[in-house]
């Protein structure tokens, strides 16, 4: 492989991707390098500089970690293994805590994790196998015990219930009221209600509170449902899956080295021991959860799904100033949107920063609204904030003029690339149908114009490095270090806008192997210039290159 | 029959079978998910004498989910909100249990009339003149029983319930003498009431208040 290899990478593009290279005729060498192997790989060697380690875990290896903990407390206490799960969902998972506060007072472990009833915890003696199997399973009542079981409700201080007629035999429900119910199931509180009504009130509270914690209906009864008695009060298994999709995620929400995937209706787990609160100051952790390649999300914040370059305190703070100042920037959004030459109104429908207008055919940049002539072809000087410039403030008034102008700088072009990357949809379209078009005009088969897409790709990517180098540079101390970072940005900028007009452009169906070329060439270049960036800015964090112009939380 | 539909219907007439209990669970239109529940203020409090009305919404996963509840009738109390009538307790909340009935909450609510619990306040201002003066409280919590709830005195008060000439004075809790005193400094009566209310300008708390800081307020009002 030649010397672009190090610049490929695993995690661009998907599966079919593999495919292209199988398939290639012309097998140029740029082309080549787009094709990593999609097969996700966590623990893949070459880890790159901005990259972090993790593993990714499924549902059902988190149960097993469940699994594992709950066996071994129930093997130290001698307790049955849902006695041992219910203690540690109340210890927090936390084991060292549960055994500690086990051997000091056992029967209080008992009362607090909702097994055994206040009044009647069991004394240490009496903690047979026959108590343990009380506090277990569901009891399953014949009617004939039901009056037994309803005089036993104690206290009515302030409540009144309506109580079921104390006769023997039927057994009045006191919750549906319906005499006619011949199953009942009760927790070891003696609590008797009938098993539909059970059904109704777990069924309520996994569906529609989310609550994995099933405190019996007893008025003031703080005993828990161990699982074998919810299972056994479900008449749907699917509730009885989210119920044990509810336990997965509380374990995970205790234990600071696994988060759960962010993503809708995604049940993958994450497992990154490295990423601890100190190193959230050097290394942006960003993980996939494994389901699929989209599930990417920072293990450090939920600031952003990605915000590399930039480390998760800065990537908050830039954010909230944003949010602030909303109202500046809105402003100044609406009031340039329209040609500077004939004032015609414009508007931006793809990514590209080239905009030409319609009616007098001026060509200018989007984001600073000046003549594209002096953009392309010289040099990309629309990346850096002049602050010698607007320095020259005398007074206290311009000064704050300047430091809004500072600001709406960086905000501007952050926005700009917010806004194409919002446009995106609109744009995989347009590419997908100019895919099509290829099709037909020359002989190029569907995966050969895969190439548009892996294009498309990369252009979306890159403006999320974008996106977020602006936030950074915000808050970089002015200096040599922030001048090469600006440097890195301007290359990438220059080198994404470039590939992102080739892409928008009208093409020629006489000329396609020679666009499709130009584009693959681009879009390894482009691909390039953003491993620069994330590679020698996540470099700086280590060596401590960066400074920063306002103190940042949790760095000293 | 629908579980909860049976259950409701159930509730609705064992309350109007119990004479003794003095709630009632009224409907307001046909749906039997939407009612007004009432109940007397509880003697040897301030509540005595008055009506209070309060409305009933039954959730979808009642009785599994707490029945909702909000006074009609307004009520001057440390966990019931002055404005809207939300009201601050345990067990139409957390400590709901599917047992409860709209019986026994209304009873319930009865009851929290008896014992204010101030430390966790719904109405934060009520809260803090509750624990400033219980008396001055006290007397606020009687004259809106008067004026809203029908509470006894309001013979002798001729027209009092009529909006206009209600003493805004004794509504916000607060002294005559020191209502004056700011009005007579210029500002306008309705505005000294409300910025001396918010400052909860009352007992103990007038020593430790200093003019300018009212007056301040009152600038800025
Ligand atoms: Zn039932
Ligand atoms: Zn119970
Ligand atoms: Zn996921
Ligand atoms: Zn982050
Ligand atoms: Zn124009
Ligand atoms: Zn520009």
């Amino acid at each position: 492989m030649s010397s672009n290899d190090e610049y490929s990478d695993n995690e661009y593009y998907d599966e079919e991707d593999e495919d292209v290279y199988d398939m290639e005729d012309d097998g140029s060498a740029s082309e080549m390098e787009l094709d990593g192997t999609a097969d996700y790989d966590p623990s893949r060697p070459s880890r790159k500089l901005y990259e972090v380690d993790y593993d990714t875990l499924t549902q059902e290896d988190v149960g097993r970690l469940m699994i594992a903990d709950v066996e071994n407390i129930s093997g130290i206490f001698g307790v049955d293994p849902d006695i041992a799960s219910l203690m540690l969902r109340w210890a927090d998972w936390n084991k060292e805590k549960l055994i500690e506060k086990y051997m000091d007072n056992a029967n209080a472990v008992s009362v607090a994790a909702g097994i055994s009833p206040p009044e009647k915890a069991p004394e240490g003696r009496s903690q047979s196998s026959s108590s343990r199997q009380n506090a277990l399973g569901p009891r399953r009542s014949s009617a004939r015990r039901g009056a037994q079981d309803s005089v036993k409700s104690g206290k009515t201080k302030l409540m009144e219930r309506i109580s079921p007629p104390i006769e023997d035999a039927k057994f009045v429900c006191p919750i549906c009221f319906d005499d006619t119910q011949t199953e009942t199931l009760a927790l070891p509180c003696e609590h008797k209600f009938c098993k539909s009504c059970w059904d109704a009130y777990i069924t309520s509270k996994v569906r529609t509170e989310a609550e994995s914690r099933i405190a019996c209906m007893g008025e003031g009864c703080s005993l828990i449902a161990p699982d074998q008695f919810v299972r056994s009060a479900l008449e749907d298994s699917e509730t009885w899956e989210r119920f044990q999709e509810l336990l997965v995620r509380h374990f995970v929400s205790e234990m600071p080295n696994l988060k759960y995937c962010p993503y809708p209706s995604c049940t993958h787990t994450v497992s990154c021991p490295s990423a601890t609160k100190s190193s959230l100051a050097t290394t942006v952790p960003i993980v996939n959860c494994g389901a699929s390649t989209t599930h990417s999300f920072c293990f450090g914040c939920n600031v952003d799904s990605d915000h590399r370059p930039v480390i998760c305190a800065v990537a908050k703070m830039w954010l909230q100033k944003c949010r602030d100042d909303s109202e500046t920037a809105n402003w100044i959004k609406s009031n340039t949107k329209e040609c500077s030459k004939c004032q015609s109104t414009i508007e931006k429908n793809g990514g590209c920063n080239h905009m030409t207008c319609k009616k007098c055919k001026y060509e200018f940049c989007w984001v600073c609204m000046g003549p594209w002539s002096e953009h392309g072809t010289s040099w990309y000087n629309c990346n850096r904030y002049d602050e010698k410039a607007s320095v020259d403030a005398r007074d206290a008034q311009s000064k704050s003029r300047a430091s809004l102008e500072r600001y709406l700088h960086y905000y501007n072009r952050w926005a700009n690339h917010e806004q194409s990357k919002k446009l995106s949809v609109e744009l995989y379209a347009k590419t997908e149908k100019k895919m099509e078009e290829m099709q037909v005009t020359s002989e190029l088969s569907w995966i050969e114009v895969q190439f548009m897409k892996k294009a498309v790709d990369e252009v979306i990517k890159c403006r999320t490095t974008l996106m977020w180098t602006y936030g950074m540079a915000y808050y970089l101390e002015r200096g040599n270090e922030k001048e090469l970072f600006e440097d890195n940005q301007r290359d990438l900028e220059r080198a994404v806008e470039d590939l992102s007009e080739l892409i928008e452009s009208p093409f020629d169906p006489e000329v396609i192997k020679t666009l499709r070329q130009k584009v693959t060439d681009k879009t390894v270049y482009v691909q390039k210039r953003n491993e620069i960036v994330l590679e020698d800015t996540a470099k700086g964090f280590q060596e401590g290159r960066w400074i920063w112009n306002v103190p940042v939380a949790g760095l000293d | 029959m629908d579980a909860r539909l049976r259950r409701v219907n159930k509730e609705i007439a064992d309350c109007k079978n119990d004479k003794q209990s003095n709630i009632s669970i009224e409907l307001v239109d046909s749906s039997p998910f939407h009612l007004i529940g009432a109940f007397d203020g509880p003697e040897g409090t301030p509540y005595e004498g008055g009506h209070f009305q309060v409305d009933i919404s039954i959730p979808d996963s009642y009785p599994f989910q707490p029945v909702k509840m909000k006074f009609i009738t307004k009520v001057y109390h440390p966990n019931i909100s002055s404005a809207s009538g939300a009201i601050c307790l345990d067990i139409l909340k957390d400590a709901w249990s599917p047992v409860l009935t709209l019986k026994s909450t209304l009873i319930s609510l009865q009851s929290l009339l008896c014992s204010p619990e101030p430390r966790d306040p719904q109405d934060a201002e009520v809260a803090k003149h509750y624990m400033t003066s219980k008396s001055s409280f006290e007397e606020t919590a009687r004259y809106w029983t008067q004026i809203y709830a029908g509470g006894p005195g309001k013979e002798d008060m001729g027209k009092a319930c009529d909006e206009g000439l209600r003493d805004e004075v004794v509504m916000a809790g607060l002294d005559r003498a020191h209502v004056d005193q700011f009005e007579a400094l210029g500002f306008e009566r309705s505005k000294v009431i409300d910025v001396l209310r918010r400052m909860n300008y009352r007992g103990a708390n007038v020593a430790q208040i200093n003019d300018d800081r009212v007056v301040e307020e009152l600038l800025k009002s």
